[in-house]
Parts: C-alpha cells; sequence; structure tokens
C-alpha cells in the first residue's frame, strides 16, 4: 500500500531542519513578505535561506514546498511574479498558488514547475478543481477545511489530480482565502497581506485573573483564571449575543485526524499537511514525529496508535472538524 | 520522496536522567544569574555585554537579525527568580540585569519602562530562549503571559526559534572558563548523582529536610514568591 505523503510546516530554517529531522516528505515554506499567508514578523525565508533548505532537504530525499498563496494586489504584480520566478530558479519542487492570474503566470513562464492549488483558493467542488486543472495544469490541491470524509471520497472520485488535507493544527472555519474579519477589525487580512490578525494589532492584558486579547482596539475573549487560551483571531472570539458570551463562529481548537487515516486512505487522499508555519520548531519536531509513528504504522497494517499532542493544541481541545459532521 | 534512513535526530532531554539533570542546571544558572546584580551596576553590564558579544559569535544570523530590528525593550521576566532581564534590541543592543525590589522590577526598570514584556516560570523561559519549548504551546496554557507589543515579542521570539541549537548554559558557562569545562561531565553525571541524593534525602528527619528545602528555595531565589503568582503590571511599561 502506498504511504500517504506527510507535508509539514516550516517559518524558519531551523524548523525546516526539524520538520525533515522528524520524518517529512515535504516541506512547505514562504518568503520573507506579503506573498504568503503566513507574513508574521521575524518569520519566513530569504532567498539564500530557500537554497539552503532545498539542499538541506534534497539531501535526505525530502521536497520542498513554496507558498505563495496570498492574492497579488492590482497595480502591483511584481513581488508575486518574483516569488514565482524564485522558487522555479531555486529548483523547489512545487509551488502552492491560490490566483487563477498568478497560476497563469506560472504555468506559461514556468511550465516544468509543478503547481499545487492551496487551500487558500478554497476549490471545494469537481468543477472548480477540473477548471484549474484544465486551465493551469494543477498537479494538486489542498482541499478547504469544510468537507466531510465521504464528500472528499466523492470528489476524489471524480478528479483525476491529487488532493491534500489537512490533518494536524489551527483551523481556518470560514472559506478560506474568502475571509475578510481579520480586515474589518484590522485592514489588513490573510488573503492580500498574508496577516490573519497582524501581531501589531494585537494586545494582550491581565484583568485580574483573567487575560484579555483585542484586536484592532476590540476586545475579542476573556479567559477566566486557569482556561486555556487561544489565538486571537475574531473567528474565534467569544462575542456576547443573546443570553451571555459564547463562541459564535467556532471556539478555540485544533485538528486532529489521526484517527482518521484509514478513512483518509479509503477516501483516496494523496497527501496530508500539518499547519503551523507560525509555530516554533519544538512543535514541529513533536507533531511531525508523531504523524510519521503513525502513518508508518497505518502502513505496516496494525492499528493507528494513540499518540498524546494535547501539549501542542490551541484551547487545549482536539477535533475531528468538518471531517466527521455535517458543518460549514 | 523521504529516505526512509534519513537520521532522526530531533530528541530533547527525553530520559528521566536527562530531565532530572537539565532541572538542575536550570536551578544552577537561576541561581547565577540571581547573583549578577549583586556585582553592582558596572560590573554586571560588563559581563552581560560580554555574554551578547559570546552569543552573537554562536549566532551570527539571529543577532544580525537582532541589530536590524527598530530600537526597543523587551522585559524578559521569570516570576520565580531575583532577577529580570532587559534586552534592547536594534542597531544598540544590550541587556540588563534588575533585581526584583518589593515592588517587582518596577524601580529598577524605571520610568523609560519597557515596550513588551514576557514573563513566565524561569525554566519554561529558558527552554523557550533555547527553542526547546514551543512559545505558543506555553501560551495556550496560560504558562506564559505577555503584555505590550506583541509585534516585538513575536519578532524575537521568531528570530530566537530560527535557530538551531542555542545553549544559553553553555554559552553562558564559557565566559567563567572552567565551568564551561565542567559542564559536559555535570551534564552526564548529574542525573544519576541527583537520583542518589534524591534517595538519600528521602531517609533524613522531615524537620532536616524541610530545611534543606528552604535552603534551596532561598538559594534558587524562589522564596516569598507566590505560587503561579504573576505580578502586576510594571509601571511605565509602553504599549
Amino acid at each position: 500500500m502506498d504511504n500517504f505523503e506527510l507535508i509539514c510546516p516550516a517559518g524558519t530554517p531551523a524548523a525546516l531542519r526539524a520538520a525533515v529531522d522528524a520524518g517529512a516528505d515535504a516541506v512547505y515554506l514562504g518568503f520573507r513578505d506579503e506573498t504568503n499567508a503566513r507574513n508574521f514578523p521575524g518569520l519566513n525565508f530569504t532567498r539564500q535561506d530557500v537554497a539552503d533548505a532545498v539542499d538541506y532537504a534534497h539531501a535526505r530525499r525530502v521536497e520542498v514546498y513554496v507558498a505563495i498563496n496570498t492574492y497579488p494586489q492590482a497595480g502591483n504584480l511584481g513581488p508575486w511574479r518574483k516569488a514565482v520566478d524564485d522558487a522555479a530558479r531555486l529548483k523547489v519542487d512545487a509551488v502552492i498558488l491560490a490566483d487563477p492570474g498568478l497560476l497563469d503566470y506560472a504555468a506559461k513562464r514556468h511550465p516544468d514547475l509543478r503547481l499545487h492549488l492551496s487551500v487558500q483558493a478554497s476549490a471545494a467542488n469537481v468543477e472548480a478543481i477540473r477548471l484549474y486543472r484544465e486551465a493551469f495544469g494543477v498537479r494538486r490541491v489542498v482541499l478547504p477545511r469544510v468537507l466531510t470524509v465521504p464528500e472528499i471520497a466523492r470528489l476524489n472520485a471524480e478528479i483525476d489530480i491529487e488532493t491534500e488535507v489537512f490533518v494536524f493544527g489551527g483551523l481556518c472555519p470560514m472559506a478560506e482565502g474568502r475571509c475578510s474579519l481579520s480586515s474589518y477589525a484590522t485592514g489588513l487580512s490573510p488573503n492580500k497581506q498574508g496577516v490573519c490578525s497582524p501581531a501589531n494589532h494585537v494586545r494582550y492584558e491581565q484583568r485580574g485573573g483573567a487575560l484579555a486579547s483585542t484586536l484592532g482596539g476590540f476586545t475579542i475573549n476573556v479567559f477566566g483564571e486557569g482556561e486555556q487560551a487561544g489565538y486571537p483571531t475574531l473567528c474565534k472570539g467569544r462575542f456576547v449575543a443573546g443570553e451571555g458570551p459564547a463562541y459564535l463562529f467556532e471556539e478555540p481548537t485544533s485538528l486532529n485526524a489521526m484517527d482518521l487515516l484509514p478513512e483518509l486512505k479509503a477516501a483516496g487522499v494523496r497527501a496530508l499537511k500539518i499547519e503551523g508555519r507560525q509555530r516554533g520548531k519544538a512543535y514541529i519536531a513533536a507533531v511531525v514525529r508523531a504523524y510519521r509513528e503513525a502513518l508508518e504504522t497505518f502502513a505496516a497494517g496494525r492499528p493507528v496508535p494513540h499518540i498524546d499532542l494535547q501539549a501542542m493544541v490551541e484551547g487545549g481541545t482536539q477535533t475531528t472538524g468538518a471531517y466527521t459532521r455535517a458543518w460549514r | 520522496m523521504r529516505d526512509p534512513d534519513a537520521a532522526q535526530t530531533v530528541s530533547v532531554c527525553n530520559s528521566p536522567a536527562g530531565e532530572r539533570a537539565r532541572r538542575f542546571e536550570t536551578g544552577l544558572s537561576r541561581a547565577g544569574l540571581g547573583l549578577v546584580p549583586r556585582l553592582g551596576r558596572r560590573a554586571s553590564d560588563a559581563l552581560l555585554a560580554r555574554l551578547l558579544r559570546l552569543l552573537a559569535d554562536c549566532h551570527p544570523r539571529a543577532f544580525e537579525a537582532l541589530r536590524e530590528m527598530p530600537d526597543a525593550r523587551v522585559l524578559i521576566e521569570p516570576v520565580d527568580a531575583p532577577v529580570a532581564l532587559l534586552m534592547r534590541v536594534g542597531p544598540e543592543m544590550s541587556l540588563h540585569a534588575l533585581p526584583r525590589g518589593a515592588d517587582g522590577v518596577g524601580e529598577a526598570l524605571g520610568k523609560a519602562g519597557a515596550d513588551a514584556v514576557v514573563r513566565g516560570p524561569y525554566d519554561k523561559l529558558l527552554d523557550l530562549l533555547e527553542g526547546r519549548i514551543d512559545g505558543d504551546a506555553l501560551f495556550f496554557r496560560r504558562e506564559l503571559s505577555i503584555s505590550g507589543d506583541t509585534a516585538l515579542i513575536l519578532a524575537l521570539r521568531n528570530t530566537l526559534d530560527g535557530e538551531d541549537e542555542m545553549d544559553l548554559v553553555a554559552d553562558a558557562a564559557s565566559i567563567a572558563g572552567p565551568l564551561a569545562r565542567a559542564l559536559p561531565v555535570l551534564r552526564r553525571n548529574a542525573g544519576p548523582v541527583l537520583d542518589r541524593i534524591d534517595a538519600a534525602r528521602r531517609l533524613l528527619p522531615p524537620p532536616l529536610r524541610r530545611g534543606i528545602e528552604r535552603l534551596e528555595a532561598r538559594l534558587g531565589g524562589t522564596a516569598g514568591t507566590p505560587p503561579g503568582g504573576l505580578p502586576g503590571k510594571l509601571p511605565g511599561m509602553g504599549a
């Protein structure tokens, strides 16, 4: 049985080496600018860093993908096209793109460059995926985290390109690439500037034993004493509506689909993705190592082991997300 | 595809003896840090400047990035140590030790304050600075608290985490020549030796055992610190 490919995040060169050494099949990363959706302070790779990363990974038969998955701004295509050109020049194994214009540019300018469709493109149906395949030669689609496993199986039965799904890490409950919540509060969004809840708009305050998180001056959550905290994103904010404060969109929680490996394999999924380019190398080493162990065990025909990753998760809770519920 | 024979090298003191040795080493370094302000302002600043130069030599990529950051001051405050560290990033990088007084480190910090503050237990902060533990996970569990300029803290964290191996205890020990030579031996042997000491301690009469624990707390600078208690907001902290 062909094993899944394990696609792992890296926000720094040290994190890349941690991912490779812990068992990644491929590592995805971004340049140090607004062309990728994790444009956070102190994070990401210079061109030279990417060259070194490719050398390190390829020497160990691990692939490197570059995410160029924000949407170019009108009249300012330069940084995005240069990112594609540089990725091709640096001999990365694939680029992960979302914008149709950029996909068209990459397909025409670099016909040998493997194209993956980012989750930011939010392609969740057969027609959309076929269009990207036929128009740009996309070889793999990263599915948005809104589909159930049976829906993924039906999708795979009707398309002839590889699918990649998230199995661990932070959840984006909205249709990815179309969410403007961060933009409402700060003027900056993951789609254009590569930042959801940009750090320079985030503040934390101790209120007695409670911890308040604010975004753009708006209080979006207050964690009680001893309550586990989450990321300061509006989709996971706790708001007063009706009878009292409640999570209106989604609770702070992390995806963990390790128990679903048999179902995802039966559904025809080719690659499993771990979220977290913004996380430290200790997280990456621990999560990649755990998933590598689970995949090796599964490939050997043994039951998927239970590996404790509780210490790594947001809000202290884990979920199988949309994979096991009829949820959008 | 991935080479199945690739070395699985990621492991962080995951044996019981290794963890004990790490705890001992952490306690020792915390006690050492507590002694720094007793040298006087000028001598302690000189010592910490030397440590910074040494770290910059060992980690040129990270320190170049820290120097390129806008001028800002980050207070790193272990809640269970007698001293906090004020790190200035930007072109005029520096490091200062601030002794904790009755009101925390507010008096030592002065009116200039800090642009951002990171607080947490000393061992967690050390693990974080050395990249042994994930900062987001600590934050989720409320073991780490941050205030002030979040972007500054994130930039500092990401820059330091981008280093492969940051061994602050070994780097600090290398300033004191003989200690640097002793450290590898200490690390190899501390776990089993501490296990034997603990076994012997369990045989002591309770009053004597409690006396030793009080002495250890004083040496480690934890005496009088409320368990898990974080000091209040610092005066003069920029936001």
